[in-house]
């Protein structure tokens, strides 16, 4: 082959492009894009290309240009179901809902049998809140597809936000066949458990999912020590001082090779439908959680020498972990949180972790900031932090539940549509009594759940 | 191996430059074995004396080709490179006079006076104390040391060293009482620096320098009319001075006669050989003008005023070490990093140091102003200490690398305290400077970017207040653009320069906050003018200290700020000074692509 491109060598179009998919559904984009890039100049007006093209700038973090092939490519196929489709989540993470819902409602109309249109149609009915019509796609999208996994664990979404638990925990198990979704444990021959007593057998406990669903969830594990004594939990180092405060716990591992035999297992997350909770009846004995002693008289020597005397500490998260799927609507810039730091005595104490520290550089509110969040080891250091202060600001991410499950007081900045467990139109949450939730009125709208958030602050 | 030919030396002593400064000092004989050239300098010596300077040289020239270590033959050399120049001569001469024999007294105090004389003050400050040492009862080895003191911002060092000259001396000498005087009115004792010019006129009323700084000293304390006086009397002395004639435009500038103020530079331009103006005469007409609101030719003043400034010093930024050593401390201070980096322990008793910090002219002299009104705090002004913590650091902490890498010896088992010594150090020199006022708590250090430190000093003090003054940054250049000023790796001599230093400083400081955690407060300038109450409030809360009136009336405060800031700050909080830029923003339009990012993330906008 030379590399002269198109004109010399004997392939056809619809191979190359075929080239071009194997290269981007190995992650090697930039040959993916080069590739494409080749057909576009020879062939400007081919938009299969520009599609391929399109997902390819998507898959690269430009969604500018994503967007743009795309416009262009249904600009020359007005009537590509696909194209459709694909531009709908484009226009999601852009914040664009009517754009999206619009080219949603196209794609179904073009491909009705298409349950991905379906599909992709309910998670920006979703977005927009408009949850019984997402659920009526969703179901459509189950008819045509009924092992469509994402669209099961759409809707245990979409159900348990409503407050329809019992379907919702249904559907929810669904989590573990995703696309994607790690195994929860390495291959064996155990039983899931039923939720049915086991006085002599071995309970495994797998802490999976996020950090906030392990802190959340792990409130039922001496719940389950009523009805298995023998409980071994599996979960990562990182969770281990606050999960191994739970009554019932034998043994903690971090690593599957440590693993003694179990004779039964479950997920944490899984536990709530073994228990069949409803919003009635959430167990809160709160607070299953307690800061070290020590950890917390070293945080607050420091948080008094770096606070001033007289204020009020207010602990603070912007970001959760920038590889979550939703990321771009939970998360918030700190210099959108500039109304809140014209509050008169009021220090920041940042809790901050990873790449959003980057951004306390480039803060200059009124309010002082003090960076903790460089200091913080581990959540032994969050939690005596998290003692010391008067009440955690944050956005919907793990600190959010540490904080709860101290019994802390927590204000939680929500987007227009949250996550399921934060549920509609309240701004409390039988989870953790001590949480506020302040919401966005309308998507994408920080101010409107910031004005509510500094109410809170001022009564 | 290839054979030089013989080159005279580029320092233009006159000498081949294996005579000269290619010389090994080694190679040299002893003086007994050029005991036969003696004559020979006898002879020079004398015709020196009777001013034939041209045969001195030749025979000088002649000996030091036999014998280039011959202490008489460099001495007389010396003294006439030194009348006639170039400098560069003299000081190579003197130097290697002073390191073939260190106990050679004159030759040490030459030295100090020829490296203060040439603003060395560092340099100079090393060989003044030899001179203490080889001569302490000597009265030019003191008073050497409080001239340079007294220039190295540490003025109390340097009246100690002034008083000591004068018990040396049987009776009062006129220009060591004008020194002395001089240095109190540093340190804002003006009280006691007018008894003694007062002294020393009696003594001497012919002294031109001795006037012209008592009337800079009643210039300083708003003795506007006094200072008059007494150039009229220096006037007297030396008709058309152009010395005279500046002070007496500065005078008249500070009493709002700016027509009166130009008029004086103007006749300044017109007695100067090359009928322009000097730099610092040139940014003073700027600055009248500026205050008259002919904003386009004090833009052009300043531009000419930096050109010439430029020429005549030399010193162009220094882009690249500026850069490299930001660029290090980036890489050495990261949070990974600092993890396992010691910190020093928290002070139990004494005083403690406040940092404001800031680019110069942010407005860091108005906030010490303001907060050292304060009962509890003492203004220490600009402390060099942290800087000189900079050069120690390897001794120190015993490390053959430099700062910031030296910080790795803190990993050595015998240097876990490092950061406690360096820390004891600061406090120790901040205590001999006199600063601390008796029941004061906190003591300020607003030496303008200490922010290139932060880390260092977070390391050092890591429950010191940290206050960072921020002003517009368009605003910022222009004040600096239209000042004398040698922060920043000379960074203020061209606009573009200061643009850079500017932002690359803003990105350390970023860096500094995204990877540390600091006791950092940013304040706004425009804030303070615009509530002054609000912000003092804030900045009192910060730190610590109750609220207290009179820190609203820092105008009152008797304290003397020696930087180029102290007209300003003696006067009220004044809107003008907010948003300068505007008037100027076709003049700046070539750095705002270099300033807009920073200007956008302080949040800040850029307006007609």
């Amino acid at each position: 082959m030379t590399d002269d491109g198109l004109k010399t060598v004997k392939k056809t179009v619809d191979q190359w492009r075929a080239e071009a998919d194997a290269h981007e559904k190995a992650g090697r984009l930039d040959e993916a894009e080069a590739l494409l890039a080749k057909i576009i100049a020879a062939k400007p007006n081919y938009h299969p290309a520009i599609q391929q093209a399109a997902v390819v700038s998507w898959k690269r973090k430009r969604p500018l240009e994503a967007l743009a092939r795309f416009e262009r490519a249904m600009q020359l196929a007005p009537d590509e179901a696909l194209y459709h489709r694909n531009v709908c989540e484009v226009l999601r993470a852009q914040g664009r809902l009517d754009d999206a819902l619009a080219h949603g409602l196209r794609a179904v109309e073009l491909a009705p049998n298409d349950s991905g249109s379906h599909y992709n149609l309910s998670v920006i009915r979703y977005d927009r809140l408009e949850i019984a019509d997402g659920i009526a796609s969703l179901q459509r999208a189950l008819e045509l597809d009924p092992k469509h996994a994402s669209a099961h664990f759409e809707l245990a979404e979409a159900f348990l936000l409503t407050g329809r638990f019992r379907e919702g925990w249904e559907e929810y198990e669904w989590r573990f066949a995703l696309p994607n979704a790690p195994p929860l444990l390495p291959p064996n021959d155990k039983p899931l458990w039923d939720g049915k007593p086991m006085p002599s057998g071995t309970l495994m406990l797998i802490g999976d999912q996020g950090f906030g669903d392990t802190i959340q969830f792990c409130r039922y594990i001496p719940l389950v020590a009523e009805r298995c004594p023998n409980i071994i939990v599996a979960c990562s180092s990182e969770m281990r001082p606050i999960v191994i405060q739970q009554k019932g716990i034998g043994q903690y591992y971090d690593r599957w090779e440590n693993m003694p035999a179990f004779d039964a297992y479950c997920s944490l997350s899984g536990l709530p439908r073994l228990f069949d909770t409803n919003p009635a009846n959430i167990p809160a004995a709160i607070p299953y959680v307690k800061a070290d002693a020590a950890k917390s008289e070293h945080w607050r020597q420091r948080l008094d020498a770096l606070t001033p005397p007289g204020y009020r500490r207010i602990a603070l998260a912007w970001a959760g972990r920038p590889t979550h799927g939703n990321d771009f609507n939970r998360s918030i810039a700190l210099n959108k949180l500039s109304a809140l730091t014209a509050l008169p005595k009021i220090a920041f104490v940042s809790v901050q972790k990873g790449e959003g520290q980057n951004q306390i550089g480039s803060y200059f509110g009124a309010a002082p900031l003090i960076n903790l969040g460089v200091e913080i080891e581990d959540f032994t250091d969050t939690m005596g932090i998290l003692a010391n202060v008067d009440r955690l600001v944050t956005v919907d991410t793990g600190v959010a539940h540490l904080a709860g499950a101290m019994g802390r007081p927590v204000s939680i900045l929500l987007p227009f549509a949250p996550d399921w467990r934060w549920m509609l139109d309240r701004s409390d949450t039988p989870w953790y009594p001590t949480v506020t939730l302040h919401r966005q009125d309308r998507p994408g709208h920080w101010p409107s759940a910031i004005t509510k958030l500094i109410d809170t602050l001022q009564g | 191996m290839t054979v030089q030919a013989p080159t005279a030396c580029p320092c233009g002593s006159g000498l081949r430059v294996a005579r000269c400064c290619g010389l090994d000092l080694a190679a040299i004989g002893t003086g007994e074995a050029t005991r036969h050239l003696l004559p020979l300098v006898d002879r020079a010596i004398a015709l020196h004396g009777k001013g034939e300077i041209a045969e001195a040289t030749k025979i000088c020239l002649d000996v030091l080709e036999l014998a280039p270590g011959q202490g008489g033959a460099l001495a007389i050399l010396y003294q006439v490179r030194r009348q006639t120049g170039p400098l560069s001569a003299a000081e190579a001469l003197i130097r290697r006079m002073v390191a073939l024999n260190p106990n050679n007294i004159w030759a040490t105090q030459e030295l100090a006076l020829l490296l203060f004389g040439k603003g060395d003050f560092a340099d100079a400050e090393g060989h003044a104390r030899n001179a203490v040492r080889i001569a302490p009862d000597d009265v030019q080895s003191h008073n050497l040391m409080g001239m340079i003191m007294t220039e190295l911002n540490r003025p109390q060092v340097g009246e100690y060293h002034y008083r000591e000259a004068l018990k040396l001396l049987p009776h009062k000498q006129p220009i060591l009482l004008a020194n002395l005087a001089w240095n109190l009115k540093n340190q804002g004792k003006m009280a006691e620096s007018r008894a003694l010019y007062g002294e020393s006129v009696a003594l001497d009323p012919t002294i031109l320098q001795t006037l012209l700084g008592w009337a800079r000293m009643e210039e300083t304390d708003r003795n506007f009319a006094r200072a008059d006086e007494l150039l009229d009397q220096a006037e007297k002395l030396a008709p058309n001075n152009q010395s005279i004639l500046l002070q007496r435009a500065i005078v008249r500038s500070r009493v709002k006669d700016y027509d009166g103020a130009l008029a004086l530079l103007d006749s300044i331009a017109k007695l100067s050989r090359t009928g322009t103006l000097g730099p610092n005469e040139m940014l003073e007409k700027g600055r009248l003008l500026d205050k008259m609101g002919r904003f386009d030719e004090a833009f052009a003043a300043f531009v000419e005023g930096k050109r010439a400034a430029l020429e005549l010093s030399g010193n162009a930024y220094l882009e690249a070490h500026a850069a490299q050593l930001v660029e290090r401390l980036k890489r050495y201070f990261t949070a990974e990093r600092l993890k396992i980096v010691p910190r020093a322990k928290p002070i139990t008793s004494g005083p403690r140091p406040l940092f404001i910090v800031g680019f110069p002219r942010s407005g860091t002299t108005m906030v010490e102003q303001t907060l050292s009104a304060h009962p509890k705090i003492s203004a220490g002004d600009e402390l060099t200490i942290v800087n000189d913590i900079t050069e120690l650091m390897p001794r120190m902490l015993n490390s053959p690398l430099a700062y910031p890498e030296a910080l790795a010896d803190l990993w050595m088992g015998d240097q876990r305290e490092g950061l406690d010594n360096l820390r004891d150090y600061y406090l120790q020199r901040a205590r001999q400077l006199g600063i601390i006022e008796p029941k004061t708590v906190w003591f300020t250090d607003k030496m303008p970017l200490n922010e290139t430190h932060m880390g260092l000093i977070a390391l050092m003090f890591p429950e010191a207040p940290i206050i960072h003054v921020l002003r517009h940054p368009l605003d910022v250049v222009l004040s600096v653009f239209s000042n004398h000023l040698t922060h920043g790796f000379y960074c203020a001599n061209a606009l573009d320069t200061i643009a850079k230093h500017y932002v690359l400083i803003a990105d350390l400081v970023e860096h500094y906050r995204s990877q540390m955690t600091l006791k950092y407060l940013p304040i706004r300038y425009e804030d303070i003018v615009d509530d002054q109450e609000s912000g003092v409030r804030r900045m009192l809360e910060f730190i610590g200290a109750a609220f207290d009136k009179r820190c609203l009336n820092f105008d009152e405060n008797t304290r003397y700020a020696r930087t180029a800031s102290y007209a300003q700050v003696t006067e009220k909080l004044y809107d003008s000074s907010r948003y300068r830029y505007r008037r100027y923003l076709s003049h700046l339009r070539p750095v705002i692509p270099i300033l807009e990012p920073v200007i956008k993330r302080l949040g800040y906008t850029i307006d007609d």
